[in-house]
């Protein structure tokens, strides 16, 4: 009687072990992004290829750093003009600025994805690409600009 | 030494087991010696019958018989405390193969833990990734502009990947 019990529960062991968890790998639907007070980080950033690269600053870039590395195919990461800033509803802002470049976010309210957005990347005062996107905090947003002399211009947002 | 009874000096003079003076003595003693010859040698011939009749017979399963004694014989002698401990039944499920599969359950459990635990992304980071629901380039300025978006799987970072824009000179590069 007793084999055959710890057999019992030995096979329920096995069972359970193989079966993931229904939510593994699922969206948490309960969770949401916080309703106001997180800042964007946002960056225009020069990739190019470097002899010696110079490491990435600030933190945010230097986070990204691999992953940029591995899908633009450059070594070194330059930022041109960043700025941190909290989103508000209704409230237009200017982001990153640099010389030639200006990014321009108007916030459009929060989802249950994340912040809607409208960005406008400006190169002098034309609008070179504008987007909506939703931002999410774990998942950075990196547009791929325009061929600067012999490197790249990214930009960059990362909620924090 | 005791007296022998009538009886016993009579079977031992029937079997000639008797020496000389005993037999003598015995005889002399007897009161129809005819009827008691006669009687020995009636006896004497019975014996004789038996002896051929009575042969013991052959027997045609030998072999079976002496498995059979074989068996008695060691199980008489087999020790009393194993005769004591009453025969277990032997299956498949031994202790030793139900704790080599309890372990190995345990193993596979842990495996699985750790790959689904692994799989699952820090409990402080939002599930929810950025999405790009639309984009834009103006024609005028680059015709040959297109849009691709994908996702790097390491740091989950979405991409807006803008081919075909008009290539600046470096001097665009300052801050």
């Amino acid at each position: 009687m007793c084999r055959i019990l710890f057999a019992a529960l030995t096979g329920a062991a096995l069972l359970l072990s193989t079966v993931a968890p229904a939510s593994a790998g699922k969206p948490r639907r309960g969770a949401q992004p916080g309703r106001s007070g997180k800042k964007v980080w946002s960056g225009l950033v020069v990739a190019t290829n470097a002899a010696k690269p110079l490491p990435a600053t600030p933190t945010e870039l230097h986070r990204l750093d691999g992953t940029l590395r591995r899908t633009f195919g450059y070594n070194q990461f330059e930022v041109i003009g960043q700025s941190r800033r909290a989103l508000q509803n209704g409230e237009a802002n200017w982001l990153a600025v640099s010389k030639h470049f200006s990014l321009h976010v108007d916030p459009r309210g929060v989802s249950s994805d994340g912040y809607r957005v409208n960005l406008q990347l400006f190169q002098d005062r034309q609008i070179l690409l504008e987007t909506d996107a939703t931002l999410s905090t774990s998942s950075p947003l990196v547009i791929r600009g325009p061929q600067v002399g012999a490197g790249q211009l990214l930009l960059l947002l990362v909620v924090q | 030494m005791f007296m022998k009874t009538f009886e016993e000096k009579w079977t031992a003079w029937i079997d000639d087991e008797l020496n000389e003076s005993e037999r003598a003595e015995f005889e002399a003693a007897l009161e129809d010696r005819a009827a008691a010859e006669a009687d020995k040698n009636q006896t004497h011939k019975l014996g004789a019958l038996l002896k051929e009749q009575l042969q013991p017979r052959a027997m045609g399963n030998e072999a079976f018989f002496h498995h059979q004694l074989r068996e008695r014989i060691e199980r008489e002698t087999a020790s009393p405390a194993a005769r004591a401990t009453p025969a277990l039944r032997q299956t498949w499920w031994s202790i030793r193969r139900l704790l080599s599969l309890g372990a190995a359950s345990l193993a596979v459990f842990a495996v699985c833990t750790f790959l689904v635990m692994r799989e699952e992304p820090a409990p402080n980071q939002s599930q929810y990734l950025t999405h790009i629901l639309n984009s834009r380039v103006d024609p005028g300025m680059n015709p040959d502009a297109t849009v691709s978006i994908f996702q790097t799987k390491d740091d989950r970072a979405t991409v807006l990947w803008v081919d075909g824009l008009k290539s600046l000179p470096s001097d665009y590069a300052a801050k």
